[in-house]
Formats: structure tokens, sequence, C-alpha cells
């Protein structure tokens, strides 16, 4: 069942199906990125503090923001918790049993949806935070961990897999 | 043109993931997860570094590419979930909970090495 080993020729589909897959994923997620684009009170003065280590102080007067909360990226978190729920979804559905090399599953879930989501820009959007807050940084991961979790448990759903 | 650019770069990360996970697979097919570890280890490990690297408004088109472009398809939150829930499923749940832990400590530690090169 399993098909470890591709030839030249799949290998090279299998490249193109996740390029494709992945793109369009993470054209996806930069779209709906831009849409939310409600300036980060932090990210306005990213460029002159905030990355800087020095903390908040530094950002010009006025700018420097007042509570973490209102840099906590939602938009990446609902993608992600979305992504992972889809994936789970299909694995017990259409994907099921699909070996993890075969074509639709790779555009599908290596590609678009590892696109689509991402596990860096989670803690990228949390440094801002964890200059403000390191407790508010906390939250911020564990409540995304959480959600992962949560999204995979309802998208698996309750049927046993095994066959 | 931008959009463009991260797009494109978010799926040469996605590539580069796959076939991360292509090489251990075929030597070990058991361990292929520990590759989507490994790849949101260096991508998160990348963006830390980027993120502090990248700073200044000229920077602000590459750093989309890095961050939300590269480093976003590379990793992957999706399938650091929901391929735990599956092997969980399939009565491994030692195996599922080293990796939905080992992932996001050694992203943080990884975050923090970038950061620190980047200074």
């Amino acid at each position: 069942m399993a098909n470890l080993s591709l030839t030249p020729r799949q290998l090279l589909r299998a490249f193109v199906a996740v390029f494709i897959g992945g793109a369009l994923g993470t054209f996806l997620r930069d779209l709906a990125l831009k849409i939310d684009a409600v300036p980060k009170v932090s990210h306005v003065c990213l460029g002159v503090a905030y990355f800087s280590s020095s903390g908040p102080t530094l950002c010009p007067k006025g700018t420097a923001p007042v509570w973490w909360f209102s840099d906590v990226p939602w938009t990446l978190l609902v993608i992600n918790a979305l992504g992972v729920f889809v994936v789970a979804r299909l694995f017990r559905s259409s994907l099921r049993g699909r070996d993890a090399n075969e074509l639709t599953r790779l555009f599908v879930v290596t590609g678009f949806f590892g696109g689509f989501t991402s596990y860096s820009a989670l803690f990228s959007d949390v440094a801002p935070i964890w200059h403000l807050s390191p407790i508010g940084a906390a939250i911020v991961v564990a409540a995304a961990m959480a959600s992962g979790v949560g999204a995979a448990w309802l998208g698996l759903g309750k049927r046993t897999l095994s066959r | 043109m931008i959009a463009l650019l991260v797009s494109l770069s978010g799926g040469l990360g996605a590539v580069l993931r796959f076939a991360m996970e292509y090489v251990l697979r075929r030597q070990h097919p058991v361990a292929r997860p520990w590759a989507t570890v490994a790849a949101n280890v260096l991508g998160t490990a990348v963006a830390g570094y980027g993120a502090y690297r990248l700073v200044n408004t000229v920077d602000v088109h590459l750093r989309s590419i890095v961050l939300t472009g590269f480093c976003g398809g590379f990793t992957t939150f999706s399938s650091a979930f929901a391929i735990p829930a599956l092997i969980a499923r399939e009565h491994h749940p030692k195996y599922a909970v080293a990796l939905l832990v080992a992932t996001p400590v050694l992203c943080i530690a990884g975050f923090l090495l970038g950061m620190t090169l980047a200074h």
C-alpha cells in the first residue's frame, strides 16, 4: 500500500502539485491578513522599536501599545484552526486511506493547507506581544495550541479510523 | 507583484517541506511526522531571524516575502495537529503527544535562536 519511493517523473509531478497548492494557500493567507489589516498598534512602531529589543518604550509618542490584547493575531488563529479542522475532516472522509505520496493529498494537505496555515507566523506575531506582556504571549500560544487540538478532535470526529 | 512573490516563495517553502518529509519517509516510514516537526522548527527559526533583521521600511517587501511567504509556506499548522490526531486515533497516543509537545517547545527555542543571531 505505502508508496515510499516515487519515480523521477512522479516526483516532479509531486513537486508541481505541492508548489501550486502551497502558492495558492499562501496567497489566500496573505490576502486574508491584508483584508484584516486593522493596523496593529505595535506594528505601527515595529520598525522603530519593537524588534530592536529595547521594548515598546522607544515607540514614537502616541503609538506605544497600551494593552497586549489589541495585538492578538485573530485572523491567523482562525486560519490555523480552520486549516486543522478541514485537514482532519478530509482525513476521515475523501482522503481516508490515501497514501502520503498520493497526488491529491499532496496538493490539498501538504501544499494548499500547508501554505494556508503557518506555524512560524504564530511566533513572529506573538513576539510583539511578548515585549509587552510575556503572560499575554503565553496565553496566545496556549490558545493556539488548544485551538489546534480542539479543531483536530472535532475534525476527526468520533468515528474510529481503525480499518 | 509582491503578492505574487509572496505566493511563489510560499510554494517553494512547501516543496522544501515535502522534500524533507519524502526523504525521511523513504528511510523510516514511521518517522515521517518528525520531518514536519523539523520543517516547523527550522521555518520558525528563520522567521525569528527575519522578524528582528528585516525591520527597516526598505525591507518591508522582503519581510513579507520571507516571513509571510517562505516561512509561512515552509511551516504548517494544519499537519502539525491533524497528523498527530490521526496517529492518536491509530492507537499511538504517546507518539502523538510527543509530536504535539515537541513542536512548540522546539519552535520557541528556534525562534529565540534566530532572534539572538539577528542582533
